[in-house]
């Protein structure tokens, strides 16, 4: 992926996740869009262009979303975007289903992440009940099918 | 470039931009929040396109509900909405003032504090982080929102703003796990601390958690809580929630718990006030 795609996924990640906000659910099952295009960037690009894409996208939600103490998310999709990108590589991760599976858990682990961060360096955050969060990396997984589909479309003729 | 070396290089990368993380976020724990070039830049390349969005959002809903929905009764309910905020944010000082007066006795002693006076900003994103409550504002540095200003709407205090840039504003929510305000019972004047309790054990419910109440006090369920000023981020009298369980707690403190005089799913503008003076702002860093 281009730096032009990159910027075009945040862009698009900005407009989807104010989207779903749109619909008024509790916000702890919304799917993280930043999380998918995480993904699907780290599968397709390797560790190195995961994981910096992971730091912009969470750079981006952190100034967006976050409270007075940011760079929680950046750090949390830092490290998902390497450890999927290593994966990816290692494993055949090409289908349908295999890459739904990995967003599912690169969503649980970006969660726990987050919080055993924020823990670590002494900020109180929210703890995350157990059934909601694995509604949430579940319905992350169902939106990624469609939306990786769309991208394997649109990035197909741009080099990996 | 062969996939040993290429792996090597991106480990260490991974080493290097972890630690940089790790540093950047203990500076901001340490110095209480950062206000970063990064940040207002992020913040000002976004918030032309929430901004689009929610406009866009906004007049296909006004349109639907404006022409489809009787019209004429819809712009006539509008227009008495807000002549109705506007007299419940003048009721909200007009009561405050009654029980300082009351409880004071010596007005003569008070600092004489002047009218409220703010701007009006459309709420055009909110968080979508399920740890954290913000919001952002369309408006920004150059429509003259300062940061720490208060945020109120009609009904009572919003919170403050942590983070701004040209056309933009981050205001940090009550309801925020980190964020705290100083408060009065209103009927007996009683002084404590509001903190957020996003979701109370993971019930999703926001509520906030008064602190700091001792185990003895006269405090019952409906009890309001208004801004004691004390902690000089807000002006004091302005409504903040009102209790909604009171519990005997544990060792010198009662339990209590209240919910806020905002309803944020359905707040759709704000008004932003002046930052309280420097020398005030200084003074509550100094307390943090």
């Amino acid at each position: 992926m281009t730096f032009a795609w990159s910027a075009t996924g945040l862009v698009v990640a900005v407009l989807l996740q104010k989207l779903l906000g749109l619909f008024g659910s509790p916000d702890i099952i919304l799917p993280d869009p930043f999380l998918i295009l995480l993904v699907y960037a780290a599968l397709r690009g390797g560790e190195t262009r995961g994981m910096l894409f992971g730091m912009a996208s969470g750079w981006v939600q952190d100034v967006l979303f976050a409270g007075p103490i940011v760079g929680f998310s950046a750090l949390a999709k830092l490290l998902v975007g390497f450890g999927v990108g290593v994966a990816g590589a290692r494993f055949l991760v090409s289908g349908v289903l295999p890459r739904a599976l990995v967003t599912c858990c690169a969503a649980l682990l970006d969660i726990l992440l987050h919080e055993r961060l924020a823990a670590a360096l002494g900020v109180e955050v929210r703890e995350l009940p157990l059934q909601p969060l694995l509604l949430r990396a579940a319905l992350s997984g169902l939106l990624a099918v469609p939306c990786f589909a769309l991208l394997d479309r649109r990035v197909m003729s741009d080099p990996p | 470039m062969t996939p040993l070396l290429e792996a090597r290089r991106s480990r260490a990368l991974l080493l290097v931009l972890v630690v940089v993380h790790l540093l950047a976020i203990t500076h901001q724990v340490d110095a209480g929040g950062g206000h970063s070039l990064l940040e207002r830049t992020i913040l000002g390349l976004f918030e032309p396109l929430q901004a689009g969005v929610t406009h866009a959002v906004l007049g296909a809903q006004g349109g639907w509900r404006g022409y489809v929905d009787l019209r004429g009764v819809r712009e006539r309910n509008r227009e008495l909405e807000a002549r109705l905020a506007q007299t419940e944010f003048e009721l909200m000082q007009a009561r405050a003032k009654a029980q300082e007066a009351a409880h004071l006795r010596s007005l003569l002693s008070l600092r004489e504090s002047g009218p409220l006076s703010g701007m009006a900003a459309l709420i055009v994103e909110r968080s979508g982080l399920p740890w954290y409550r913000t919001l952002i504002l369309d408006k920004g540095t150059d429509d003259g929102v300062q940061l720490q200003a208060p945020v109120l709407a009609p009904t009572g205090l919003v919170g403050r703003v942590i983070e701004n840039s040209a056309h933009a504003a981050k205001v940090q929510v009550l309801i925020d796990q980190q964020s705290g305000v100083g408060v009065l019972i209103e009927r007996t004047r009683l002084p404590a601390l509001a903190k957020g309790l996003l979701g109370r054990g993971g019930q999703g419910t926001p509520l906030l958690r008064v602190e700091f109440v001792p185990a003895r006090a006269d405090v019952v369920v409906g009890d309001t809580l208004v801004t004691s000023g004390l902690d000089r981020l807000y002006p004091p009298g302005l409504r903040v929630g009102r209790v909604q369980h009171v519990g005997p707690g544990s060792g010198l403190f009662r339990e209590i718990e209240a919910v806020p005089a905002v309803e944020l799913a359905s707040l759709e503008s704000v008004l932003v006030l002046a930052a309280l003076p420097a020398a005030d702002l200084r003074a509550a860093e100094g307390l943090k």
